[in-house]
């Protein structure tokens, strides 16, 4: 028997929210979705007027709908804002070159400036290169390294006053539950703000999707017909992320308010004054942010250039240790060349 | 775009920390004890240690519960203790160091006066266990375990029913919190509601026989389970409490108090077959022979099973995050800010009437989003300004202002008009 509308409209439901159960016609869950991400911008004080925001876009579902909804909601609630593209070219052929093309047409289609940023100019590495050096295993740690970086890279490029990126609140829960997993309290503290960065030297990187359900994002885009790339990357077996995402996907199955449960807890834990706070700072080598000196950005394309791609991953002491025989095989080498050209 | 904050692991993670590794169990026949060098019938070899004596190894485990409660000071001399024994290998292994830490000299003796509490759960149980078999069991391990007093009491039934193991009879039906159980819709809710209620329960004997501190027989396994269960209903502000080795919220000022913590199930296993001791009761909850499926809880048990057998070190990983948190002390102070122009100010609890720990709701942007999610739903196309849903959903989150946002959601599973 069909359902009517939870809102009265008349009108026969299409979908159930997963996040409320209620269930809703096409029209009034465009309106409550949109709703819900406009209180979340004004209730967390996301933008300001006149300021430039740069939407990550990758051509996925969450970016699109992300690109899509704010210059909606920027346009029907007059928030000022100029609103730019800032996509990221990882080099990964098959995947990235046709998700561009996703985001190009987005550009046409939103009538938005776009940015592209490659590895390639920027570091002068590519993924395909990167992977056919390393191999398939911890690719994904370049990948993500460098793509952060060059986000802000971006977005200092373009002079804008924030980005703003597609987490959903399907991958907040499941960071939240990886970081347990892996024990990484630094990571646990900031991995449930909406809001990060933003101090003197950063630029803040907003999350306006935070409350919105992964299922209700492919809805919106599905009734729509909006397009977005949904191919998964050909480099992304992705073991540790995905025993949490498994793990997620069941519990929600049980009860499926429990994404937001678990982003609750997230924002309520808090530790104890013993354990150690990670302290942002500012690369001395590339002068991005960074906890570290130098930031991991660096040290990945120092052991890239050296031919030691291994030297970021693990433990940095292993990494020293790398360096050091390298530079002592080198150092040998010179002699040995010196001694050649004494004869 | 499904990656935040991973900046040292990428999307890979700590996989490389995420080794399998396989569980070996039990003795190994007859070598030389590394630590003191003698030969023995049997040895055993824990994980990241050299093969010991049985003799060394019982000291290294109870080192550890004597550690825990050494180094925090959390029992004072002569204190008032109710362990409480319900037929698992662990509980078993507590009442066992418990015991020999009381007959050692003087100057290593715990000073403690011990008593022992089986709670009678049949009553929720589908099939009843025999009951000589049983009974003969536990008094077996009274006269073992001379001089502890043994008490027995239903779960749920009226305090006046705790009875000396002896003259126990046993009262078969059900009670209050059976009809209770059966109130609620899901599993997850009754496991919850159940876990609670438990805790309340065992305060109030502890109370009754005039014991401040209450001796759980958690290790590390059940915790990591507990924190990650903790989580998934929405109890992340005190989940410290849940995982730490002290929780002082419960009624009448009772303390709860976890000496195994640091223990795992290997060592468990060891110290059960170096002691021959014979756990009669698996420690098996309520509701977990419905599957994997049919509760956050049960499903978070089997997840943690899955991971002690594949990966142990991230269940010890897990374990350890939950030795990092601390509770979230800021809620009642905030609360407080709130509530002070109101005339019911004074009279407002900052804690949850059900389960003691600190209020969460009123200050969570999450939980102001759900019901600003309803609120929006309810409303669809119709124009509403986002103020007007916006104290809409506000006064929703002051509806059950005494409970905490997971006891609301006990609350809320409730198929009549019961409360809390």
């Amino acid at each position: 028997m069909p359902i009517n509308c939870k809102s009265s409209c008349g009108k026969k439901a299409v979908l159930k929210r997963p996040k409320t159960g209620d269930a809703l016609c096409k029209e009034c869950f465009f309106a409550a979705f949109e709703a819900e991400i406009h209180h979340t911008i004004i209730s967390s004080n996301l933008f300001r007027r006149g300021e430039k925001v740069a939407v990550a876009a990758s051509g996925g579902k969450d970016s699109t709908v992300l690109a899509h909804v704010l210059k909606l909601l920027n346009e029907t609630h007059d928030y000022g804002l100029e609103l730019v593209l800032l996509s990221i070219d990882e080099g990964i052929t098959g995947y990235r070159d046709d998700s561009l093309e996703t985001v190009k047409q987005n550009r046409d289609d939103y009538q938005m400036a776009l940015k592209i940023l490659s590895y390639e100019e920027l570091y002068g590495w590519t993924m395909d290169r990167i992977v056919a050096q390393i191999g398939r295993s911890n690719n994904c740690t370049f990948c993500g390294v460098f793509r952060r970086q060059a986000l802000d890279r971006g977005a200092k490029q373009l002079g804008v006053d924030s980005i703003a990126t597609g987490h959903n609140a399907d991958d907040i829960a499941e960071t939240v539950l990886m970081n347990i997993l892996r024990g990484d309290t630094a990571r646990l503290r900031r991995c449930t703000d909406i809001k990060t960065g933003g101090g003197d030297d950063t630029i803040p990187r907003v999350k306006p999707l935070k409350y919105s359900y992964e299922k209700e994002i492919v809805m919106y885009a599905h009734y729509k017909k909006l397009v977005y790339f949904s191919t998964e990357c050909v480099f992304a077996p992705n073991a540790y992320r995905g025993h949490a995402r498994a793990f997620l996907k069941d519990l929600e199955k049980v009860r499926p308010s429990v994404i937001m449960d678990i982003i609750h807890s997230g924002e309520q834990l808090r530790f104890k004054d013993s354990v150690k706070k990670p302290v942002r700072g500012v690369c001395a080598r590339c002068g991005f942010v960074s906890s570290q000196q130098p930031c991991k950005a660096c040290v990945l394309l120092e052991g890239l250039n050296r031919g030691l791609p291994k030297l970021g991953i693990g433990k940095k002491s292993k990494g020293d240790r790398m360096i050091a025989n390298q530079d002592r095989e080198i150092a040998l080498r010179e002699r040995a060349n010196l001694v050649k050209n004494d004869f | 775009m499904c990656t935040i904050g991973e900046d040292d692991f990428g999307d890979e993670g700590a996989a490389h920390a995420m080794v399998p590794e396989s569980s070996d169990s039990g003795p190994i026949m007859g070598g030389t004890c590394t630590k003191c060098g003698v030969e023995s019938e049997f040895v055993y070899q824990l994980k990241f240690r050299t093969a010991e004596c049985k003799g060394c190894f019982l000291s290294y485990a109870r080192h550890k519960f004597r550690a825990n409660l050494g180094a925090s000071k959390a029992l004072p001399k002569n204190a008032e203790v109710l362990l409480v024994v319900d037929g698992s290998a662990e509980s078993l292994v507590l009442l066992d160091m418990l015991h020999y830490a009381q007959t050692q000299n003087t100057f290593k003796r715990l000073h403690c006066n011990a008593r022992v509490l089986i709670i009678d759960e049949r009553a929720l149980r589908e099939q009843p266990d025999d009951d000589k078999s049983l009974f003969a069991i536990l008094q077996e391990l009274r006269i073992r375990y001379i001089p502890f007093e043994f008490y027995v009491i239903q779960l749920g039934s009226s305090l006046n029913d705790l009875q000396k193991l002896d003259e126990y009879v046993p009262k078969y039906g059900t009670n209050e919190l059976c009809s209770t159980l059966v109130k609620l819709r899901s599993l997850t809710a009754r496991q919850d509601y159940l876990h609670q209620q438990r805790k309340i329960f065992i305060a109030s004997v502890a109370h009754k026989l005039n014991c401040g501190h209450v001796f759980e027989p958690s290790i590390s396994t059940t915790l990591a389970t507990q924190l990650l269960t903790a989580i998934a209903l929405g109890r992340g502000g005190s989940a410290a409490l849940d995982v730490g080795l002290q929780d002082d919220r419960l009624h009448s000022g009772v303390k709860l108090l976890r000496p195994l913590k640091d223990l795992n199930e290997q060592e468990v296993q060891f110290y059960v077959d170096a002691q021959k001791l014979k756990p009669f009761m698996s420690a098996q909850q309520y509701g977990v022979k419905c599957g994997k499926g049919a509760s956050l809880q049960n499903l978070t048990h089997a997840f943690v099973a899955n991971l002690q057998q594949n990966y142990a070190s991230t269940v010890s990983t897990v374990f350890r995050t939950g030795d990092k948190i601390a509770q979230n002390q800021q809620l009642p102070q905030a609360l407080t800010k709130l509530e002070l122009g109101k005339s019911d100010a004074p009279s407002m609890p900052f804690v949850c009437v059900h389960c003691l720990s600190p209020l969460d709701c009123a200050l969570s942007d999450t939980l102001l989003a759900i019901e600003y999610s309803r609120a929006v739903s309810k409303a669809g196309t119709k124009c509403f300004a986002a103020d007007e849903l916006e104290t809409k959903a506000k006064q929703q989150l002051t509806v059950e202002r005494t409970l905490c946002h997971a006891c609301r959601n006990i609350q809320a599973e409730f198929s009549d008009d019961s409360r809390l």
